[in-house]
């Protein structure tokens, strides 16, 4: 028997070491979960800003038909709103919790767990990803009742893209998680990051505004992207090529940068 | 299991040697300490006490030396060691809005046969604390949270980084008294403090740091004479040139 068998064989009658599985991670998610239900303005600020910018767009553009019935609120309203709070959930909130997280000791207390800290990113992403299901949710329902928005003509490629929107999300969120040395900095590099994505992306007053290189730059980033897949969704259209790369792109870019420079300490 | 993996000591630490930038925080430590056994790791701030149990617990790695706990690497063997481990860190928090019992739910739900809550919290006193929020405790409070949750893995070796730094006397007799029942159940415990009550109470030996290095060790009372002191305390002051008192941080 080896060493690793002997010393489990104290506490795990099985003779392996038993690493936590998914009941450690719904417990875990249960308990972020509950710390952001307890954070009232955390739990609120994700669904108050975009339903604010639904609120005060939606009316004329309701009644403003483009193509096959979709409205301007259905193609360019409402995918701003629903990426606004899968940019906010990921880009704000995320690297927020878990910038506090390292700071106060939290990762490295788990970390002496049978836990491995990637547990708790684990269950962030559930965590983040109810939030801002619950978020698209009250959008959308307020878009429809409020104001007659129309579903998306091809609904399973808007339910593909608002996954592949919060992911990206998530990879770009991890990397402030990353670099931010604090909880301050990490709310203020996010909120930049958010910022500074959305108004790339069209969140005041829509891309065509742009300047043309700055309009060509949002198109490739994150909320852009998102924006065109669901528009070209809520439209019918096939989803774009170049949206679903850029999409694809901000991932793998998060997910490798991230990976290089994050740290539990 | 084999005769010899039965006997292996509870931790052995050999030619143990760590740096930051250049500046060695632990130069060639070595120690072993026998399973059931309690040992306490005294030595001034920046001795490299807590250097030394961050290494044994597996959350640094070490420039040079080895490290078995029950026969364990602490790098190689993680996912083993964490089961067998119980850890109360110097300088860590815990999620502060949850509360103590959702904390024990937690942390209990990393390990295959956890203490149960109620046990728990008999045995730290905090069942009044049970639905207040981790971060609406006090100090002492907060450290009886810290040390149950290190106990809840029943680990069969206990690291206790100040354990009572901050706690009132009353308090720190109650921690003792839990400690008194962990080392009944045969538990091996590294004990980090400044306290030289605390130490001479609940130590069966004791091990003195100085800049990395093993000033003395032995029992309290040996190294207290080895130095020609009539305490533990004039032993410390005499061989690391400085008072324990002054050494201890306010959390």
């Amino acid at each position: 028997m080896t060493a690793a068998q002997d010393a489990s064989a104290l506490t795990a009658p099985t003779g392996r070491p038993r690493r936590p599985g998914a009941r450690a991670l719904m417990m875990l998610a249960r308990a972020e979960g509950k710390m952001i239900a307890r954070d009232i303005a955390g739990l609120l600020t994700p669904f108050a800003l975009p339903l604010l910018i639904l609120l005060t767009s939606a009316s004329g553009a309701s009644r403003q038909e483009v193509v096959a019935g979709r409205t301007v609120l259905d193609l360019y309203v409402l995918p701003l709103v629903l990426v606004m709070v899968l940019a906010f959930v990921g880009v704000l909130n995320m690297p927020s919790f878990l910038a506090y997280y390292r700071k106060a000791g939290i990762l490295r207390r788990l970390a002496v767990t049978p836990a491995s800290p990637v547990l708790v990113l684990l269950a962030q992403a559930l965590v983040s990803a109810v939030q801002a299901a619950l978020g698209i949710l009250a959008a959308a329902v307020v878009a429809a009742l409020a104001f007659g928005a129309n579903p998306p003509l091809h609904l399973w490629s808007a339910l593909g893209a608002l996954v592949l929107i919060a992911a990206a999300m998530y990879a770009t969120g991890m990397i402030v998680a990353a670099v931010a040395p604090s909880p301050s900095a990490g709310v203020a590099i996010g909120l930049l990051g958010f910022l500074g994505l959305g108004a790339l992306g069209g969140m005041f007053g829509g891309r065509d505004s742009l300047p043309g290189p700055l309009a060509e730059i949002g198109a490739l980033l994150p909320f852009g992207a998102g924006v065109d897949a669901l528009g070209a969704a809520w439209a019918g259209q096939p989803l774009p090529g170049q949206a679903l790369v850029a999409l694809a792109g901000a991932v793998v870019v998060g997910t490798v940068v991230a990976g290089a420079l994050f740290r539990w300490e | 299991m084999t005769r010899d993996s039965r006997q292996c000591p509870a931790v052995r630490i050999a030619g143990l040697r760590k740096s930051y930038r250049g500046r060695p925080a632990v130069d060639g430590f070595d120690l072993e300490v026998r399973r059931g056994e309690t040992v306490g790791i005294l030595g001034a701030n920046g001795a490299g006490k807590t250097t030394t149990v961050e290494l044994v617990a597996g959350l640094r790695r070490a420039d040079a030396g080895r490290i078995s706990v029950l026969g364990l690497d602490p790098v190689r063997d993680r996912a083993a060691l964490r089961q067998v481990l119980g850890v109360q860190l110097q300088e860590s928090q815990l999620h502060g809005a949850l509360t103590v019992g959702e904390l024990m739910d937690l942390y209990g739900s990393f390990y295959p046969a956890p203490r149960p809550r109620g046990e728990l919290l008999e045995l730290l006193e905090l069942r009044a604390q049970e639905r207040i929020r981790f971060e609406h405790l006090s100090g002492g409070q907060q450290q009886r949270v810290s040390v149950a949750l290190a106990m809840i893995g029943r680990p069969r070796v206990l690291i206790l980084d100040e354990l009572t730094t901050g706690l009132d006397p009353a308090a720190r007799r109650r921690m003792w008294r839990t400690l008194d029942t962990l080392r009944a159940e045969g538990v091996t415990i590294l004990l980090v403090s400044h306290a030289m009550d605390e130490v001479e109470r609940l130590c069966d030996r004791i091990v003195l740091l100085g800049a990395g290095r093993v000033l003395a060790s032995g029992t309290p009372a040996e190294v207290a004479a080895a130095a020609g002191a009539a305490t533990l305390e004039d032993a410390f002051v005499a061989l690391t040139g400085d008072s324990p008192r002054e050494q201890e941080t306010p959390r």
